[in-house]
């Protein structure tokens, strides 16, 4: 079965050489296949946001090979690097990152637009998205006008409606209030089971892993164990999360 | 220890600071420039006869103050903007808000003061520069000006100086009252949307009637110069608040018509672009209605100055037929007269008997004379010729002025060949010669004028010929449009870097939003053009509307200029060319900010 992410023996060191150096990632090795919900947990300064970085091509790494879709990351160029991010990644960050100047429909779009989609073709894949996360009473909003649970969900919208082969998630619930957080990862699972995107959420809250069908924990920039969700339920994994984090952090 | 802090701080951003300096370098340089001119009485007086002269000169400092003191403000709020969020985390840490306000005021004092000075330095050089390189490519005669003036250099120090304490002062008691979590999070503040269609389209009607209004009043001027003083500072008003209503809603409409074509709008980043854009024309409806007038004005005085140069061709052939006159010419005069491209030669004998000179007919008939007038009414000169000066004034007139100082103020006689002859008086011969080119061959015409007035004293102070009336009006003419030179170009500077300043200012801002654009996928390119796209369009907005303004301003003219529409290209290419400048200077500083 093909890989959708695969990760060889990435290295990333801070610092020129011969000066003080900083190793922010060793020997890293890990694969997502397609359709998985795969959490990355990790302490701050763990090392998550250099991986994430370096998988969404906003970095690259010192050594080793990063395969996503198919395709070495570590190879291109940086228009072809802006083009990956553009076709074949979805985003969504801690602080929405939406723009302010955009109405929610907008920003849905502006994947599409980016990549020149058809007009026509643009209307009904931001309609069917909305549709899918809710959103399509607010589509005319601007994100000032919108809670924060909302303005995730656009920004989830806007990280899905050009069908990415993944979706990156960094801290996606770290801004929501509970309720809200519930059911953004409601909506994330049911995309990931109903239309089997692949999602890889980085974090560091214990009920957002809960959600995964896998972790990997990330402690001083090596992975060092993986726990998987198989057959328990979502409130054993939890437990189970929270126990490997206490003996993790030893 | 604060201090320290704050200094390191501004050691971190370099780069920010040196675009607010050089800025605030740039406003004293100017200021300073235009002081030199403008407090030099010497000057204004020995190169202007007309009272309004110094009325257009202090119009010109309070405008230029004005501008200044925007400016000064867009070049604070820049600094605030940077600073805000380092003084709220020390405020965080528990420094006390009067050390904070303190620490504020010295930066911005001491910010203001360094600049001033070496602003003023840098006006003193650009004066020197400035006005040579007009003088030497427009050929004038300036008089009494001098690029180091005292009195421009102290007004600009205190000017400077008491902006900047006052904005100082602003700055910290701004900075006082706002609480630490809103200076922390300035940036993420949300900006509220105003959406009022039927109010917009109002303010559309309304600008465009304004403008109406005031570009009618400026042609009604043009064709009766009585209602001048009803007429300019009605258009003024209704000008500048039809141009702040028509950019406020007219170009909002615009940029709401394209937005709705989705064909245009959702490809690639245009969408983004004309948001962009329609928060900034809400943000900017001010600035933009302020730098289209400056415009204006700024072109204006360039296109005016450079219609005087003009002027003067027109003005001289008004005033003489032939380009040289020669009394007798010995041989050396021969030999110059010889080396002219000439395209009417004419020479002349007279006799003087009593009060009364003598001309032979005859002559005339042979060759006819020529002669110049002036409609006062279109300012055009014309030129004819005669066969019978006896029944023509003007063609009297012109023969008189061709006569020796002591001949002129007798009568003129035209006798027939015999009684010419029977005449027993001493015989004068006079040379005339009309050039294909007054200009190409100014450098002999000057030379047999200087001749001229060797062999015969009297014309030193009493010189009647073309080039004396050459050096007269160009003199005048010269002085009027230097002035209209510098007052232009010290304008533009001012309000482009205006402008710059407003655009660089909301930088900071734009930083995050470029950042998320581009790690969703968009690629350098694709926002370095959407970037140029977007200060294309606030930098075009107002030159478009400055340039109607002019083309329709210029009606007020048509009574004192003679074709004032003529060679109109020249300078508007001279000041696009500068504007253009400006524009890729702020592009180039913009994507400096906000591209990493």
């Amino acid at each position: 079965m093909q890989k959708i992410v695969e990760v060889q023996n990435v290295e990333k060191i801070y610092g020129k050489a011969g000066e003080k150096q900083f190793k922010a990632l060793s020997d890293v090795n890990f694969e997502v296949k397609p359709g998985e919900f795969v959490g990355i947990m990790g302490a701050s300064g763990s090392g998550k946001t250099t991986l994430l970085n370096i998988l969404s091509t906003l970095d690259t790494p010192t050594s080793g090979q990063v395969e996503i879709a198919g395709q070495d990351i570590t190879k291109l160029n940086n228009n072809q690097m802006a083009d990956f991010r553009a076709n074949k990644i979805g985003f969504i960050f801690q602080d929405f990152n939406l723009l302010e100047n955009l109405t929610a429909y907008e920003n849905i779009a502006l994947p599409l637009a980016l990549q020149n989609k058809a007009t026509k073709a643009i209307k009904p894949a931001v309609m069917s998205i909305a549709e899918k996360l809710g959103l399509t009473d607010i589509l005319n909003h601007y994100p000032t006008e919108l809670s924060g649970g909302q303005k995730q969900r656009v920004a989830a919208a806007r990280a899905l409606v050009h069908e990415p082969s993944i979706v990156f998630g960094d801290e996606p619930t770290g801004a929501l209030d509970s309720k809200s957080a519930r059911a953004l990862l409601d909506t994330l699972t049911k995309i990931n089971r109903e239309d089997d995107v692949s999602i890889l959420l980085v974090t560091h809250d214990p009920f957002s892993a809960s959600f995964c069908d896998r972790i990997l924990f990330i402690k001083d920039g090596e992975i060092g164990q993986e726990l998987k969700k198989d057959d328990s339920s979502r409130s054993e994994y939890y437990q189970e999360i929270l126990d490997s984090l206490g003996t993790f952090a030893e | 220890m604060l201090n320290k802090l704050a200094l390191s701080g501004i050691k971190h951003r370099i780069r920010d600071y040196s675009v607010l300096f050089s800025g605030l370098m740039i406003a004293s340089a100017i200021f300073y420039m235009f002081m030199s001119l403008a407090t030099n009485k010497s000057f204004l007086n020995s190169n202007s006869p007309a009272a309004a002269t110094s009325f257009i000169f202090g119009f010109g400092i309070v405008l230029l103050a004005i501008i200044t003191i925007v400016y000064v403000n867009y070049a604070n709020t820049f600094l605030l903007s940077m600073r805000q969020k380092e003084y709220g985390m020390f405020m965080m840490l528990g420094a006390k808000s009067s050390k904070i306000s303190r620490m504020i005021f010295v930066e911005t004092f001491a910010i203001g003061a360094i600049s001033t000075v070496i602003g003023a330095f840098i006006g003193v050089v650009a004066t020197s520069f400035v006005s040579r390189w007009i003088i030497n490519a427009l050929d004038m005669q300036v008089k009494h000006f001098n690029s180091f003036y005292l009195p421009a250099l102290l007004w600009t120090l205190v000017f400077f100086v008491i902006i900047f304490m006052f904005s100082a002062i602003r700055n910290s008691i701004s900075l006082r009252r706002s609480k630490v979590l809103t200076l922390l999070n300035r940036d993420s503040q949300p900006v509220k949307i105003k959406r009022n269609g039927v109010l917009k389209s109002i303010q559309a009607f309304l600008g465009l009637i304004l403008l109406a209004i005031g570009y009618f009043s400026m042609y009604y001027v043009g064709a009766n110069p009585v209602f001048i003083y009803l007429g300019v500072p009605l258009a003024l008003v209704t000008i500048v608040a039809g141009t702040y209503l028509t950019i406020n809603s007219f170009v909002t409409a615009v940029i709401l018509m394209l937005k709705r074509n989705t064909k245009y709008s959702q490809r690639g980043l245009n969408n983004f672009t004309l948001s962009q854009l329609s928060f900034r024309i809400n943000d900017y409806t001010k600035i933009l209605s302020m730098v289209s007038i400056m415009f204006a004005l700024a072109l204006g005085a360039i296109t005016v100055g450079l219609g005087f140069n003009n002027q003067i061709d027109n003005v001289i052939n008004g005033q003489n037929y032939y380009d040289v006159q020669v009394t007798n010419p010995d041989a050396a005069q021969q030999k110059r007269l010889k080396s002219l491209n000439s395209e009417k030669k004419d020479t002349y004998n007279y006799k003087t008997l009593g009060k009364k000179v003598y001309y032979r007919a005859s002559e005339f008939k042979n060759q006819p004379l020529g002669y110049s007038s002036m409609n006062t009414q279109t300012m055009a000169s014309k030129t004819q010729t005669t066969t019978e000066p006896a029944k023509n004034e003007g063609a009297r007139y012109e023969l008189m002025g061709t006569r020796l100082p002591d001949q002129r103020t007798m009568e003129a006689e035209f006798l027939s060949d015999s009684a010419y002859q029977a005449l027993n008086a001493k015989e004068t011969t006079t040379v005339l010669v009309k050039t294909n080119s007054f200009k190409n061959n100014l450098a002999t015409i000057k030379s047999i004028s200087k001749a001229e007035a060797k062999r015969y004293p009297a014309l030193k102070t009493q010189a009647s010929d073309k080039y004396e009336a050459y050096t007269l009006i160009n003199g005048l003419f010269s002085g009027l449009e230097f002035m209209g030179f510098f007052l232009g170009i010290a304008f533009l500077a001012m309000l482009a870097s205006c402008l710059m300043f407003k655009i660089l200012s909301g930088a900071n801002g734009d930083v995050k939003r470029y950042n998320m654009l581009y790690k969703i996928g968009t690629r350098q390119k694709v926002l370095r053009q959407t970037i140029n796209k977007e200060i294309a369009v606030l930098f075009a907005v107002p030159a478009v509307l400055g340039v109607v303004h002019v083309l329709i301003g210029l009606q007020m003219f048509s009574k004192i200029l003679y074709r004032p529409y003529a060679n109109i290209e020249i300078p508007f290419i001279i000041f696009i060319v500068l504007y253009l400048g400006y524009y890729f200077l702020t592009r180039y500083l913009y994507k400096k900010i906000v591209l990493k």
